[in-house]
């Protein structure tokens, strides 16, 4: 029981005394060792820290305290987290020179509280900026599924570990995508919260007014227990909300009486492989949804959101690109580069248009309560691939991954991007969207499919 | 009439403007990334919003309002 066993079941494996942190934290350290080699999803392992924190977890069992409800859970972020003691790169050179965090995230601290054990850091697109993870400094993260191909990204690390039952459970970041799209070529569960959900103190952000962090998990189950351990108002991010936590896991059971679900047509439909709208269709069928909704203007909402994340990106790394240009990812360096030339009157009628796309979707939720959209216009291509053809037209194979998560993250939107059913040899995801501060029926619609075999996270093939 | 826009030449007289240098061996690509974000741009800034649609200085999905 280790990589392959979910968060909940090592959990109670070790609350009950049944195995012990310590046992567990071994055989992850021991698979990571053997298997990372190839997938290259970690870029620091915390190998006597981790076995420190699984101690201390046994030592509070045998001593009667409770242990957490993540009680020897391992898992491991996103390269972009602080973790005390570690320089946080996410995913650059130019970061390594930056001295090490003094403390850990807020939300490493929170699973850290509740039992989990880290156990590393893991590889990302430099500064996030990116849907593949082939990242030119650290190389690329590969596929479980087929390692000859990405991982998705920004958070392909997390994404490959998870779903190469290396780890049960990780932390990403989603601007504009980053959870959602690795999570659905890996074939695991992402959660997106509403933006403002969790704190994002002690995270290197890319674009500060989309960012959120999130879990992944194999399981609605382990995606939900981390949720629930995560939330709660941080006066040391300024956009985390000041609400109390909204545990959800109670809510699982729930099902789908009184659940308003619609299908996104029109540009959710098109742009893409045949097989990504037959995977949604057939996943609407197992929810006996058969509505159909137009969302409002998303093209020009993913255009807007192209603009700000561009602009606020670059003024981030502003001194670095002006001191050593020359340091950054080729992959990422001309976007940035262009980024900080672009009109002032851009950026903000972008925002400007953010707040009446925020209306225009309060309007769809007044009789709609969720959303399926596909979370990708295609399955993980070979890496090294650069261009794809859809409908004729010639596009960026990476950039146009982010076709349709880049407008719902543009509003704020929760979402989890749920596996669908196995239909091929890869995976693809199911974007499940609601109102803002709506995570209970993201998570309801999600565990409904998943018991009706709708949404499946598949072990990759030996 | 407004000029036809030329990013091959606004790409290195805005650099100066906020103090970037761009590598001759750079220029090309990121000509060609901004006339991809110009492009975006056009159709984004060709909506017309009302004069009361306000940036939100921290933005919160659901308020519509100002923090």
């Amino acid at each position: 029981m280790s990589g392959a066993a979910s968060a909940s079941a090592i959990a109670a494996a070790v609350r009950s005394g049944k195995r012990s942190a310590k046992d567990v934290v071994r055989e992850t350290l021991d698979k990571i060792r053997l298997e990372d080699g190839v997938i290259n999803a970690f870029t620091a392992v915390r190998q006597e820290g981790a076995l420190a924190d699984a101690a201390a977890v046994d030592e509070a069992y045998a001593a009667g305290r409770d242990p957490g409800p993540l009680a020897g859970a391992p898992f491991a972020v996103k390269n972009l987290y602080d973790i005390a003691g570690l320089a946080t790169i996410a995913g650059s050179r130019i970061d390594r020179d930056r001295p090490p965090a003094s403390r850990d995230a807020a939300l490493v601290r929170r699973l850290r509280a509740a039992g989990a054990i880290l156990v590393g850091a893991l590889n990302m697109d430099e500064y996030a900026f990116g849907f593949s993870t082939e990242n030119t400094h650290y190389g690329p993260t590969r596929n479980p599924h087929d390692r000859t191909r990405i991982a998705g990204g920004s958070s392909g690390g997390s994404a490959a570990a998870v779903a190469a039952s290396l780890i049960p459970l990780s932390l990403g970041s989603d601007t504009n995508g980053s959870i959602r799209v690795p999570a659905a070529l890996t074939g695991i569960f992402g959660l997106r919260p509403t933006y403002g959900r969790l704190s994002r103190a002690g995270m290197r952000l890319f674009a500060a007014s989309i960012d959120v962090g999130g879990p992944l998990a194999r399981s609605v189950a382990d995606l939900a227990i981390a949720y629930d351990t995560l939330q709660g108002p941080d006066p040391e991010d300024p956009a985390c909300a000041q609400r109390p936590p909204e545990p959800i896991s109670h809510l699982l059971g729930r099902g789908l009486d009184g659940v308003r679900i619609a299908v996104a047509e029109g540009y959710f439909a098109s742009q893409g492989a045949a097989e990504v709208f037959a995977a949604v269709e057939r996943f609407a069928a197992a929810l006996g949804t058969s509505r159909r909704i137009e969302l409002p203007a998303p093209a020009v909402a993913r255009g807007a959101a192209m603009i700000v994340t561009s602009v606020e990106g670059a003024e981030l790394h502003l001194d670095d690109l002006k001191a050593r240009a020359a340091d950054f990812d080729p992959k990422t360096r001309a976007r940035f580069l262009a980024g900080a030339l672009a009109p002032g009157a851009w950026y903000s009628h972008a925002q400007r248009l953010r707040r009446w796309y925020c209306q225009a979707m309060s309007e769809v939720f007044k009789t709609t309560d969720v959303i399926l959209a596909p979370t990708t216009p295609y399955a993980a291509f070979p890496i090294g691939q650069i261009w794809t053809e859809i409908g004729g037209a010639k596009l960026p194979v990476a950039g146009h991954l982010g076709v349709f998560t880049q407008p719902l993250s543009f509003a704020g939107l929760p979402t989890i991007s749920a596996p669908a059913a196995p239909s091929g040899s890869l995976p693809l995801g199911i974007q499940i969207v609601a109102a803002p501060w709506r995570e209970d029926l993201i998570f309801r619609v999600a565990a409904a499919a998943e018991s009706l075999g709708a949404a499946q996270s598949h072990a990759p093939a030996p | 009439m407004a000029e036809p826009f030329e990013p091959a030449q606004y790409v290195p007289q805005a650099a100066g403007s906020v103090g970037l240098t761009i590598a001759p061996e750079d220029l090309a690509d990121v000509i060609s990334a901004f006339s991809v974000l110009a492009r975006v741009a056009a159709q984004v800034m060709a909506a017309t919003l009302p004069e009361d649609i306000v940036a939100a200085a921290v933005f919160a999905p659901d308020s519509g309002e100002t923090q």
